[in-house]
């Protein structure tokens, strides 16, 4: 196995990386119940348990499972190769929504991805991981011209660390969005690669990260332009409470001759609790003269005249905090255009707050 | 060395110089070297020139050991040449005459000097004892060692010690004792360990209680001995309520030879103590392929330890093939605050990584960022910074914003801003933005009978006005001139 990173390198300082070091070494124990984990539709329906595929529990549509061999420098990405799954689909076709649940009973398990789109070909996938353990992906991705894909992930483990690798190759007015809710106990890295290839491509890459207790969750997300008139959007919310800390990093590069590009960051961090930290780091890395990259972050408490507001209305305090904590999330999950998606993740994001706030 | 060997390369550098770089010439003056390399009978050499006491030499000593155990830092977006330490001179002082009682015993060529610097300001009448002048003390540092102090009187019945550095080690022991190494202790980085081995001079001020020094402070440093790595170290500390404004420009002839400048400023200010500290940095950044030009690995840090106090930052950077420099704050005290006012000009192959670090561990502590990068040519204009709230630190305020302008499409500007908030009640934004100049204003000040490299000036002046606001009255003059000279030749 290649060596781990530590946080003495610059990307991965703000890693828990002792958490991936304890998962690691957990025993495999049973696995939690699926119900409940769907959303209703009648796409494909893929279970992987420990990163083995249960055809059992599966319908896979045009979904296959096949042997996959990286081509990655990502530490944490090149471990994956082996058995994984791959979705291809041809010119002008389109499928129901996807859908993925990832079980992991402990220890460590490592699963490869690969999504290819051809011409103006639309898919949707939705990937929810459960359970507890090491959980290591890493998700392959091509768009052909006006390809179309939209992923939602939410992370719901019980406990361990989930990493997540993202390498997506946007060709010309294709577009991706994906959206992340870390909304369960076990620690987290979502790690992006997005590259817009072709002119006029899209890439978003954005959601919410919920931690709490002793949790360490961050995003490190790294959009590259290098095509005229591409458009990036990413925006992240964080919310720590008690003891735990969010971190943020997203980074827009825009390469020599990338001209007209128009690159939105948008981090925002929320301290529930005192003992809790936020970490921004929104980067720009810029080669071409004429863009628009803007990028805003800000960190600090909930805003009290808001709170003033609701409680002047009748709110008592707990609620009025809910309500502001739920709007504050929502500027991230928002962004997921299917209604049924979209609805199962506020439900998560909500239940979080419940029992966080 | 001797002058002969020199003098010819002189005559090419002038040659090379033309009207790029104004201020780019060689003065001759006899030199004492230190032999080339670095041992630690260097560090032994530099000591027992300065004579200094035990400690002082053991403090080095210790600082040269770790430094041999240590590695340069790479995070920086900066793409650094090996530097060989071991081919170049750590010490060098002009000779002659041993001290100068007034000005008129200056040596005549570096009376010249400072006549080519062109700086139109009231040091000029300074050194040549024009009555009625305006009050700037001038701690001039010509080379390694400091050849002439004015106004030492009238700071010191003001109680104010301005002395250079290898001075102040001799008469203050103790003063100096208590804060150097302080605020950027010796294992701090790289450069900083490397500095506090060979450090050759500098200036340490201390302005005692309730006092407000009387005049500004201002040092010159040149950089002027072909392959000396020039090492300075400032140490100013401002006791309670006290106040003092510190001017720092530099210039520095031709040379083909990288010259490696490793300076370390440190600045205590305790209750109630304000200090600002203006930089105007205007080193020889290299040729149009980048041959040359100064490597400038500064650490500066403020501490501010008292309640209420104040430490303001102002550099305007255009020099220097390389810049790594991050003047910073650790704001102790309750209710201190941090300004970082940043303008950074590259053109040509020059690159640039700077920014701040504003720690705030202090209840109520505020910082303000701004930060204006430009970038040229070739080159590459990086902001970084570091926002950190301490769990402690009870009603923080931060703002920060870092503009970039670009002009034209082979530059590169970035801007990496860290922030990291361990306290609920902070309030800290960040705003940045990227943008070049549009033709409509370019067009707009050309119609009004401006030639483009006035309009670029114009426009580009109007981009970093919010910090040329912050400078002192001369030095915003010589900034102006400075922006417009730094970006001849990027358009067009």
């Amino acid at each position: 196995m290649t060596q781990l990173p530590t946080n003495r390198m610059e990307a991965w300082r703000w890693t828990d990386l002792a958490a991936l070091e304890a998962a690691r070494s957990t025993d495999r124990g049973s696995a939690p119940a699926l119900d409940g984990l769907w959303i209703e539709g009648d796409g494909p329906r893929l279970v992987f348990r420990d990163g083995m595929y249960q055809p059992k529990l599966s319908t896979p549509g045009e979904v296959s499972v096949e042997a996959i061999s990286p081509a990655t420098a990502h530490p944490l990405g090149a471990v994956t190769a082996g058995d994984g799954w791959r979705l291809t689909l041809a010119a002008e076709q389109t499928v129901a929504v996807i859908q993925i649940v990832h079980v992991a009973t402990g220890g460590e398990n490592h699963l490869p991805g690969v999504i290819e789109l051809s011409r103006n070909a639309d898919a949707s996938i939705v990937e929810t991981f459960v359970g507890a353990g090491w959980t290591n992906r890493l998700t392959t991705i091509r768009l052909a011209e006006g390809a179309r894909l939209t992923r939602s992930v939410r992370l719901l483990q019980a406990s361990g660390f989930v990493s997540l690798r993202e390498e997506a190759e946007i060709g010309a007015a294709a577009s991706l969005a994906s959206i992340f809710l870390g909304a369960g106990k076990a620690a987290s890295r979502i790690d992006g690669e997005l590259v817009v290839t072709g002119d006029g491509g899209l890439a978003e890459m954005g959601g919410a990260l919920l931690t709490r207790g002793e949790q360490r969750q961050e995003c490190a997300v790294t959009v590259r332009h290098s095509a005229l008139d591409g458009a990036s959007r990413q925006i992240w919310r964080a919310v720590a409470a008690d003891r735990s800390a969010a971190s943020l990093a997203a980074r827009v590069d825009v390469a020599r001759g990338a001209q007209k590009t128009d690159g939105e960051q948008s981090l925002r961090g929320l301290l529930l609790h005192r003992t809790a930290t936020v970490n921004l780091k929104p980067e720009l890395e810029i080669f071409a003269d004429d863009v628009k990259c803007a990028h805003g972050a800000t960190v600090g408490e909930l805003d009290k005249q808001a709170l003033f507001y609701l409680q002047s209305r009748g709110l008592p305090q707990g609620p009025a905090k809910a309500m502001l904590t739920r709007a504050f999330v929502a500027d991230a999950i928002d962004r997921i255009e299917d209604e049924a998606v979209r609805e199962v993740f506020a439900a998560d994001a909500e239940a979080w707050l419940n029992e966080a706030l | 060395m001797t002058d002969t060997a020199v003098a010819p390369k002189n005559a090419e550098a002038l040659a090379a110089a033309n009207k790029k770089y104004e201020w780019g010439f060689a003065t001759e003056v006899e030199q004492e070297f230190a032999p080339k390399g670095l041992t630690e009978d260097t560090v032994r050499y530099i000591s027992a020139k300065k004579d200094e006491p035990e400690w002082m030499l053991d403090w080095r000593l210790k600082a040269f050991r770790l430094w041999q155990t240590m590695e340069a830092p790479d995070w920086a977006k900066l793409n650094v040449p090996p530097i060989d330490y071991q081919d170049a001179y750590y010490y060098a002082e002009p000779k002659a005459k041993k001290t100068i009682a007034s000005l008129d015993e200056l040596d005549p060529e570096i009376r010249r000097t400072y006549e080519k610097l062109g700086i139109p300001i009231a040091e000029q009448e300074v050194l040549a004892g024009v009555e009625g002048a305006r009050r700037v003390a001038v701690d001039a540092v010509f080379d390694s060692v400091s050849v002439a102090t004015t106004f030492r009187k009238e700071l010191e019945a003001a109680g104010v010690i301005f002395r250079s550095i290898s001075e102040a080690i001799r008469e203050y022991p103790d003063l100096v004792r208590q804060w150097l190494g302080k605020v950027v202790p010796m294992r701090d980085n790289y450069f900083a360990t490397l500095n506090c081995a060979v450090f050759s001079d500098g200036t340490f001020v201390y302005i005692p209680e309730g006092v407000r020094c009387p005049m500004e402070l201002s040092t010159y440093f040149r950089i002027n001995a072909e392959n000396t790595g020039q090492f300075e170290r400032t140490l100013i500390v401002a006791d309670k309520g006290a106040y003092v404004s510190y001017l720092e420009g530099c210039t520095a002839p031709m040379r083909d030879e990288n010259q490696l400048h490793a300076a370390v400023v440190e600045l205590v200010a305790l209750d109630d103590a304000e200090i600002k500290y203006s930089t105007v940095q205007n080193w020889y950044p290299g040729d149009e392929n980048g041959v040359g030009g100064i490597y400038n690995f500064v650490t500066k840090r403020a501490l501010c330890q008292g309640r209420n106090s104040k430490v303001s930052w102002t550099q305007v950077e255009t020099g220097s093939a390389i810049t790594w420099k991050y003047p910073s704050c650790v704001l102790n005290g309750e209710n201190s605050v941090g300004e970082f006012y940043s303008v950074a000009v590259t053109n040509g192959r020059q690159q640039a990584d700077t920014g701040t670090k504003m720690i705030h561990n202090g209840k109520g502590s505020r910082s303000t960022i701004v930060s204006k990068g430009i970038s040229a040519g070739r080159s590459d204009n990086t902001y970084r910074g570091l926002v950190r709230v301490a769990p402690a630190a009870e009603g923080v305020r931060n703002f920060t914003q870092c503009d970039s302008l670009l002009l034209g499409d082979q530059c590169g500007a970035h801007t990496v801003p860290y922030i990291e908030v361990r306290n609920p009640s902070a309030q800290i934004e960040h705003e940045a933005s990227t943008s070049k100049i549009s033709d409509d204003q370019m067009f707009y000040a050309m119609q009004r009978g401006l030639d483009q490299e006035a309009a670029v000036a114009l426009i580009v002046n109007g981009f970093a006005k919010e910090v040329l606001q912050q400078l002192p009255m001369e030095f915003a003059v010589e900034a102006q001139k400075l922006l417009g000279i730094s970006l001849e030749g990027s358009v067009g």
